[in-house]
């Protein structure tokens, strides 16, 4: 009667080792491209203007995107042409996005008038309100997933399955960071908020595949099966919603929105992978071989 | 009776939905947060949209400044009283050669702020924190150089914010909203959104200190011009609008309030105006000591200076001389500044309505500034209600494939929605003015909304198990264990943003918390209430 069943996965076929090995690869993966990118770039993500301090305006004109490049004194770092559903441009004309590492934005404004640009936004960041920025930031990202960990650790009071949820949450949120590298997305706030909740979305299906297993009668297969049907259903809804508002927000350029839902679209997939995998793999040892020790 | 009573979850969610939309439809059913939020919405006669809903400048046009404070402090320095404090005050003015309004010493208690300790305030770039310390010294003070931090007192910005709303309230568009603000690595600064606000015109208005003087400039006895200040800020009682004179020029007519009054005239016969007869002035700006007018080809003036320049200069007719002359000018203490510009004499306007200059200046150097025309926050507001939407139908249809049985998907499709009317009828309530990050978190919201139905439907919906009441309980107690974890780890990990000062942010958490909590306490049961319905009205038909 249902047009998508949650399958039903074998897991008897696979070891612990083997189920761990995937997304444990992956993570790996992830972190050696932060450190890379590190190494190279001198950040494991490269900071959008948020964090380091620049300028952007939105303009209408009849210019071509070269020609809006040519324009100003100070080198654009991006030129962006943004699609406009409601209509504000005339038939001949285009709405750019352009973005300066300069915080001049009196002389960008003047210089985008005199242009005869028509100005619909600016926006500047000093480059110190920018890294202060970028510091409240991580220690917000470091807060939380703090704050998140205890309480997992409350909840279940038990290391073993504790330890599971909060490593898979820690890879949920490596991977869209990774990912976003491989992107070219920058840090910005929107990824940022992105990135806490996922904090919060992920963890939902690990805590009911522990609730199940640890907490439910029932055979171990049957209650992950359980679990899983409910649980995917979950990440399911929340993905394509995401997915969705990260499309039509790409479409119409508004970034803020377009950055929370490509971030979290990749979260909640590698969180599809940590919790079936990862997490699962972790449970079934503590089941079947931690708790006799 | 006994059905309303077994589903007061539903009956409650009905009853908050229709109060959610009463707040959201009705004009005035809403109350406002707090004085300004208060001065500001009974201004605001401009909101003309459907809804009581407050945009916020993404959403419809404005400008936002985040700006730091100029200034530095030395706190702790031992003074005692106020004859002390003012002695120090003036002696530092001299020392560090700046302006009176620069330097701010202020003792415990003054205010019943956090000033607890004694301070020394300076609010110029052109000290440093060495130099104010070295001052110190010389005055006979313990203070080292690292005693001396960057910042102003928790005073100061307290006054700073109080300012900038008196000046932005008397400013024609209202709709301000003005703010200290912290961020997490201890940096203090002013944040002052403005809806409907070019940021040109917003900063012409927080720019500069508005320090308004009056002064005579006349013969004195050396044979040279003197300049006296016989007027500042504090001595207004009402202010005129600025308006465009017959003559091009701009006028403010302003009103010198009692106590001041007999203290000008006195000062403004010893400058000389103490006959009844025409004085003129020709002022020469350039050079002072060039200027003419008459009687006797020397001028007599009265000046006015915005922020140290001289915007207003003027002799005085005989009519106001003789009120002068006689001392009936404090009868009506009434007279008119011109400026030639339209700006001079608005911000002169402003700064006098005020009724004290900025206690310290804004750092622009170091700010953050955000505008947006009306036309582009349209587009925002129309293409982010699309994006809404899209990801709503999204959510629908995977779970009417998932679940088959629209009885079972329909009441959590509606369950969700509520959700998100309910926190629209909040933030409509309280007057919080809505942005793009606002709008994610409701996109949030539907989504871990969407999430914990799941859970409660397939709790409720196992297939085997007895259809009873007692095994209704049971089961939505187990899914309530999951959505409360799930619910609590969300708001763990939003409550960072809510203090931490990122912007946008920070209203993107809140809506995230308020989202889930109306979500687990009233939306959610009622939920449960709904599936149990359901299972039990099955159960009675076989």
């Amino acid at each position: 009667m249902n047009a998508f069943e949650v399958p039903e996965v074998d897991y008897d076929q696979y070891t612990n080792r083997q189920l761990a090995a995937v997304p444990l690869a992956v993570l790996g993966l992830a972190i050696l491209i932060l450190v890379g990118w590190w190494a190279m770039t001198g950040a494991p993500v490269t900071p959008g203007i948020d964090f380091t301090g620049g300028s952007e305006l939105t303009v209408v004109t009849s210019m071509s995107q070269s020609e809006v490049e040519a324009s100003f004194d100070a080198e654009p770092l991006s030129v962006q042409q943004a699609v406009d559903e409601a209509s504000t441009v005339g038939p001949d004309e285009n709405q750019y996005i352009v973005r300066f590492q300069s915080t001049g934005i009196d002389q960008l404004r003047t210089q985008a008038q005199n242009e005869g640009m028509e100005l619909l936004s600016s926006s500047s960041t000093a480059a110190a309100f920018g890294s202060g920025n970028q510091q409240t930031a991580v220690i917000g990202v470091l807060v939380a997933f703090l704050g998140m960990s205890v309480l997992i650790f409350g909840l279940f009071r038990t290391f073993v399955p504790s330890i599971a949820v909060v490593v898979s949450a820690f890879s949920d949120i490596i991977i869209p960071l990774a990912a976003m590298n491989l992107l070219n997305i920058k840090l910005s706030l929107g990824t940022v908020a992105a990135l806490l909740m996922l904090i919060g979305y992920s963890v939902d299906s690990d805590i009911l595949l522990n609730n199940h297993i640890l907490r439910r009668s029932g055979s171990f297969y049957e209650s992950t099966h359980r679990a899983m049907q409910t649980g995917v259903t979950m990440t399911v809804t929340s993905l394509s919603a995401m997915a969705v508002m990260a499309v039509v927000a790409t479409i119409f350029n508004i970034e803020l929105m377009a950055s929370i839902g490509t971030v979290l679209v990749i979260g909640l997939a590698a969180d599809l992978m940590n919790t079936y995998l990862l997490n699962l793999s972790l449970l079934r040892w503590y089941k079947f071989e931690g708790v006799n020790r | 009776m006994s059905g309303l009573r077994e589903n007061w979850r539903i009956v409650l969610l009905v009853v908050l939905a229709l109060g959610s939309v009463v707040t959201l439809m009705v004009p005035g059913a809403t109350v406002s947060t707090g004085d300004n939020a208060t001065a500001n919405n009974a201004t605001n006669a401009s909101n003309e949209g459907l809804t009581n809903l407050q945009y916020g400048i993404q959403l419809d046009g404005g400008s936002r400044i985040r700006a730091p404070i100029v200034g530095i402090t030395a706190e702790d320095i031992g003074l005692t009283n106020g004859t002390e404090a003012q002695a120090l005050r003036d002696a530092l003015v001299s020392r560090l050669d700046v302006d009176q309004i620069d330097v701010e010493v202020r003792l415990p208690n003054e205010r019943t702020d956090q000033a607890s300790s004694t301070s020394v305030e300076v609010f110029t770039e052109n000290v440093s924190q060495q130099e104010l310390a070295t001052a110190l010294q010389e005055e006979g003070y313990d203070v080292s150089e690292s005693d001396v931090r960057d910042g102003v007192t928790q005073s100061t910005r307290n006054e700073m914010v109080s300012v900038i709303e008196r000046k932005l309230s008397f400013s024609a568009l209202s709709n301000a909203n003005v703010q200290a603000a912290q961020s997490a690595t201890g940096q203090n600064y002013i944040v002052i959104e403005a809806t409907g606000r070019d940021i040109d015109e917003l900063r012409s208005i927080v720019d500069q200190r508005g320090v308004v003087r009056v002064y005579t400039f006349t013969p004195d006895e050396t044979g040279g011009y003197a300049r006296n200040q016989v007027l500042t800020q504090q001595d207004f009682a009402r202010i005129g609008n600025a308006q465009q004179r017959e003559r091009g020029d701009y006028g403010v007519s302003v009103t010198i309030n009692d106590q001041a009054a007999p203290r000008f005239v006195q000062d403004v016969q010893q400058a000389g105006f103490d006959q009844g007869t025409t004085y003129r002035c020709n002022y020469d700006e350039e050079n002072p000591n060039e200027s003419t007018g008459a009687p006797g080809g020397d001028p007599y003036c009265l000046l006015a200076t915005l922020d140290g320049n001289v915007v207003f200069s003027g002799g005085v007719d005989a009519d106001l001389a003789s009120s002068f002359a006689s001392g009936s000018f404090t009868n009506d203490p009434t007279f008119s500044m011109t400026t030639p510009t339209r700006e001079q004499a608005r911000n002169i306007e402003l700064s006098l309505k005020a009724g004290q200059p900025l206690p310290a200046p804004l750092d622009f150097e170091n700010a953050q500034t955000t505008s947006l025309e009306p036309a582009l926050a349209d587009q925002f507001k129309i293409n982010s209600l699309i994006t809404g939407v899209i990801a709503v139908l999204a959510v629908s249809v995977v779970v009417f494939l998932r679940y088959g049985d629209p009885r079972v998907a329909a009441p959590m499709i509606v369950t969700a929605l509520s959700e998100v009317l309910l926190l629209l009828g909040f933030v409509s309530l309280i007057q919080f003015p809505i942005n793009l990050s606002h709008i994610a978190g409701f996109i949030a919201v539907i989504g871990t909304g969407a999430d914990d139905l799941i859970i409660i439907a397939d709790e409720i919906l196992q297939r085997e198990g007895v259809a009873t009441d007692r095994v209704f309980r049971n089961r939505f107690r187990k899914a309530f264990w999951v959505i409360g974890a799930a619910a609590a780890t969300t708001i763990i990990a939003m409550s960072p943003l809510t203090v931490l000062g990122l912007g946008d942010l920070t209203g993107f958490a809140i809506i995230t918390i308020v989202g889930v909590l109306l979500g687990v306490l009233i939306t959610r049961p009622a939920y449960g209430d709904i599936l149990r319905k359901l299972v039990l009205d099955d159960e009675s038909d076989n």
